[in-house]
């Protein structure tokens, strides 16, 4: 198994965003999601999720409603909203365009100066 | 970001706060378990599973905590937690909690009720539309003084044709009638006023109509009725429309009846008594001839938007221009010259005429309730502090275990604030009593057109004082908290040690803050028992006791003749001294203490200085042995006998100081004087008599120069008010006279039947009232301020008993412990009244006419009070002294 990566501050709202933006799922679920699609290389602290999770609810970027699990448990399932669609784009867009500009000035070689 | 959804969100979980702590329960649950079972299908055992998983959660309680604080909840829950424990700690301390409670109440309570007062009667509207662009009218004659005067009738159409600044024009006139025709006759009094009045004052009738400008002329009979009157003689009935009243005894037709809330004049209004009914203006033919005479109707305008007064006062002196006109042609029309006679306007607005004079009374209230409560706020403030000295540890430790000093803070404030509410509740509660007494004992002058209750704007004013209070009372103990550094605090609370020479010197300033305000106080008020007992000492110049008085007026038609009139009066009187119990009888136009004509007199020889304006007197035209009832002293010459009429010389009897005034150092009698100028064509009448001065307005009235002439000298026939002296109680003659007059007519109304006591009283109602209030907040202020000096000293000394332990077995006796503690009650209260006494000087001037005959610096009342503040504090430090004398040196060094 490659080294775990530590979250970047800030980041973990973005990964919630787009592992729910691939269909509904319950915290727990959204936690399998973003190891499964990191191939294990992000660690996340789940203590620290369900606090995100809220403050993405109350921001009205995802909503939740209870539903049954694949076992057969009560479960809080979590949809990506109208609102949080636009703020994944514009999360996205962001990012991209700074890792472009870091990955940028990264590369660059003295005699590029 | 949509704010709307979080504030939904907010909102749903404030509704909903248990609903989401076991959701997030559930969900947290939920995710232990479905990790718990990835974990058993990885190979872990079911037991070790869930501990596994719990573990590599993190805490579980934070993560709540988390998910509440990014819900925006959390807030809320730290408030209520913060309330629970203050309500925790206020419970643990039960004494100080009720002392500081019943303290803040009674501040809160004198000032809710004072302040529903003055906001009924000084700031609520008037019961008229849009009154504050109403105003009174009055004329300024500069040869008869500075006071404006009402309006001359004539006048009337002047003001409305001439003016520039008026919407519209009303005038009235205060009359009376005789009311007859349903139950026992009455003396009402009335308004004649102009078809338009009701329309400028923005009201309308309840019932019917107002009266039309026709109704306005002479001769139309038509009557409006009050609401209390239509309820009192017709039940309120509603069919009320075309029914007739007798008024003098002609049939007056009821068009309409005015509503409940409606008053004219205003009480305050020199007009005197609210109306009962309304009848057309009428000005007659003689009337409307006399004019610059008769200044005896008032005119109320409405201004026309954005005029302001100084606009209406520059019009206004067009206008007396215009009027001077036609009293120029009046006079040539009568071959006579207005000479240099002068005539000025001014419009002064509504509200002044009816609040004006009240207003130095309500501040004054209002004032002295505000520090009453200073005076409570400064008390609880220093028990506040003697409590914070015994929470410096708990606060010190909380501070060492890194608990934040903006969450000490809010936890003080939230003490505070529960402090303040409770106090404010029960403030309320007092602050319902109080008005009900205050407004039980109201004198009648004070204008009661709103009912005064605790309305929101009362509320409103309780509510921003407790928040002023809690906030303030639980800044302070947190100020005081964050000054030391819980080290420190630690240590210096630690063992025995006497207090930190800081904290003594604030409370021993609050005491100074407190006493000194007490002193303020008590001055005001020492000043006003002064001044009450100044005016209940006053000679009123008569002799009150056992004279009863009643006005009878004759209704004009029915008593069209002189000698229907004379007649009248003389029966009357010869039926009245044969009544047994009754020693004499005599009549007057006018009676002491209630104002009157005053008439304009020129003595013989009497050369006026230029611009002295004309001389005034009051003037009595009197019957029978009125000077004898009344107790007036003949002090030369002889009272009027019935030779005294229109074939003798004329007599005229004056008051001592008319006399002294203007024949001094000479014998009067024999001097004469006439009425009006010099050029007056009027006869010259004689003196024949001098009596003593007499109260004429209140027993506070500047007493004035008097002339009384016999009735029937009089070329006229006058109602008059008949004076009866008995032998007996007052009240006890009254049905004789009331069958003596109803004897001769049965049809007569007596009013203000009252024995002169009760003249008098009425006429100190006023002062009584406001000695009232201001000594109970006097007495209330110098009780808090014992509590204050008590609290203070018992503390210190049960804080320096290790101290007094030492000092005794070192040697000091009994005597020594007593000065220290006696020294340190009187050392601050010296320096409170110091400055009490600076701050009274700086604000008694400010009584201004609520003294009689007392200066605002009466060096008595300031050394009374100084006195009473130095017994009061020595009395509040008898127990803490006896205390301190009897510490045991064993047990104070033992002590902790």
């Amino acid at each position: 198994m490659d080294k775990q990566l530590d979250l970047l501050q800030g980041t973990l709202d973005m990964l919630i965003l787009k592992a729910v933006s691939l269909g509904p799922l319950h915290g727990y679920g959204i936690l399998l999601r973003i190891q499964q699609i990191s191939k294990d290389r992000l660690e996340i602290q789940q203590g620290s999720l369900y606090p995100a999770l809220y403050r993405l609810e109350h921001q009205g970027w995802i909503a939740s409603e209870w539903g049954e699990s694949e076992n057969k448990r009560k479960a809080k399932y979590y949809t990506l909203t109208a609102a949080g669609k636009g703020r994944l784009q514009a999360e996205t867009d962001n990012w991209n365009s700074m890792a472009d500009v870091i990955r940028g000035i990264l590369g660059t070689k003295p005699e590029e100066v | 970001m949509n704010s709307w959804s979080r504030l939904h969100s907010w909102w749903q979980a404030m509704l909903h706060r248990s609903r989401m702590e076991t959701e997030m329960d559930r969900e947290l649950r939920f995710h232990l378990e479905a990790f718990a079972d990835d974990l058993v299908r990885s190979g872990v055992s079911p037991e070790q599973a869930m501990r596994r998983a719990r573990i590599e959660f993190g805490a579980i309680e934070r993560v709540k905590e988390e998910g509440r604080e990014a819900r925006g909840v959390a807030r809320i829950g730290e408030l209520l937690q913060d309330l629970r424990f203050a309500a925790r700690m206020l419970q643990k301390s039960p004494g100080f909690t009720a002392v500081a409670v019943l303290t803040l109440a009674l501040g809160i309570g004198a000032n809710t009720a004072i302040f529903s007062v003055v906001n009924a009667v000084l700031l609520s509207p008037l019961p008229y539309a849009d009154a504050d662009r109403l105003v009174l009218v009055r004329e300024v004659l500069p040869h008869a003084g500075p006071q404006p005067f009402e309006v001359s009738g004539p006048d009337i159409s002047q003001i409305q044709k001439l003016n520039h600044v008026f919407q519209k024009v009303g005038g009235f006139r205060v009359w009376t009638y005789e009311f007859s025709g349903r139950g026992e006759p009455q003396r009402v009094t009335a308004n004649r006023i102009s078809s338009n009045l009701f329309d400028v004052l923005g009201v309308q009738p309840l019932v019917g109509r107002v009266f039309t400008s026709e109704e306005e002329l002479p001769g139309h009979h038509v009557v409006i009725l009050s609401y209390g009157l239509w309820q009192r003689r017709f039940d309120g009935q509603l069919a009320i429309l075309g029914q007739t009243v007798n008024l003098d005894r002609k049939p007056y037709t009821i068009v309409g009846v005015m509503p409940r809330s409606f008053v004219l004049p205003l009480p305050g209004m020199a007009q005197g008594v609210a109306a009962e009914l309304w009848v057309p203006l009428g000005l007659t033919k003689a009337e409307l001839e006399d004019v610059g005479d008769n200044f005896d109707y008032s005119v109320a305008a409405r201004l026309k938007p954005g005029v302001s007064l100084g606009q209406v006062n520059a019009d206004l002196q067009l206008v007396a221009q215009g009027v001077l006109e036609t009293y120029a042609k009046a006079m040539s029309d009568a071959h006579q010259s207005l000479g240099d006679f002068q005539l000025g306007m001014a419009a002064q607005p509504l509200r002044d005429d009816v609040t004006g004079p009240l207003r130095p009374t309500l501040w004054m209230l209002l004032g002295s309730v505000g520090l009453v409560l200073l005076i409570a706020c400064v008390n609880v403030a220093n028990l506040l502090m003697m409590r914070a000295a015994g929470r410096q540890k708990e606060m010190a430790v909380r501070l060492a275990l890194g608990a934040g000093r903006f969450r000490l803070l809010r936890q003080f404030l939230v003490e505070g604030m529960l402090l303040a509410s409770l106090g404010g509740a029960l403030g309320l509660a007092v602050g319902l009593w109080f008005k009900d007494a205050l407004v039980a004992r109201m004198p009648a002058s004070v204008p009661r057109f709103h009912a005064i209750e605790l309305n929101w704007a009362v509320l409103l004013f309780t509510f921003l004082i407790v928040s002023v209070v809690g906030i303030v009372f639980g800044a302070l103990p947190s100020i005081w908290a964050s000054g030391t550094d819980p080290y420190s605090s630690l240590k210096e609370g630690g063992r025995g040690a006497s207090e930190g020479r800081e904290r003594q010197r604030t409370r021993a300033l609050f005491v100074v803050v407190e006493v000194a305000l007490s002193v303020m106080l008590l001055i005001g008020a020492g000043l006003l028992v002064r001044s009450f007992e100044r005016v209940l000492n006053t000679d009123p110049g008569f002799r009150p006791e056992r004279v009863l008085t009643a006005s009878i007026d004759l209704p004009p038609d029915e008593y069209s003749k002189d000698e229907q009139v004379v007649s009248f009066y003389r029966q009357l009187t010869e039926r009245l001294r044969q009544t047994p119990g009754i020693l004499a009888v005599g009549g007057s136009t006018d009676l002491p203490l209630m104002g009157g004509w005053t008439h304009a007199f020129t003595p013989e020889s009497y050369r006026p200085s230029p611009g002295s304006g004309l001389l005034m007197s009051y003037h009595s035209v009197i019957y029978g042995d009125y000077l004898q009832v009344m107790g007036i002293p003949l002090l030369r010459g002889r009272y009027f006998t019935d030779h005294d009429d229109r074939s003798s010389t004329h007599a005229l009897i004056v008051s001592e100081s008319l006399a002294k005034k203007y024949w001094p150092g000479q014998d009067p009698l024999g001097k004469r004087l006439k009425w009006g100028t010099a050029e007056t064509a009027s006869p010259w009448l004689t003196i024949v008599g001098i009596v003593g001065d007499v109260k004429q307005g209140p027993l506070d009235f500047v007493t004035a120069l008097h002339t009384y002439e016999p009735y029937a000298q009089l070329g006229e026939a006058p109602s008059l008010r008949i004076a009866v002296r008995s032998q007996v109680e007052p009240a006890s003659v009254a049905a004789a006279v009331r069958a003596a007059a109803w004897g001769l007519d049965r049809q007569l109304a007596l009013a203000n039947m009252r024995p002169m006591d009760e003249v008098i009283s009425r006429s100190t109602a006023a002062r009584r009232f406001n000695l009232l209030v201001v000594g109970s907040f006097a007495v209330l202020a110098l009780a808090l301020a014992a509590l204050g000096i008590y609290a203070v000293l018992a503390f210190s000394v049960a804080r320096r008993t290790h101290e007094i332990g030492v000092r005794m077995a070192l040697g000091a006796g009994g005597g020594d412990v007593l000065g220290l503690v006696l020294g340190q009650a009187l050392r601050v209260t010296v320096i409170g009244v110091c400055f009490g006494v600076v701050g009274a000087l700086g604000l008694t001037r400010f009584l201004g006419n609520l003294l009689y005959e007392v200066q605002p610096t009466d060096p008595p009342t300031f050394v009374g009070v100084l006195l009473l503040l130095l017994s009061v504090s020595i009395a509040a430090s008898y127990l803490p002294a006896r205390r301190a004398m009897r510490v045991d040196p064993m047990v104070a060094l033992r002590y902790e």
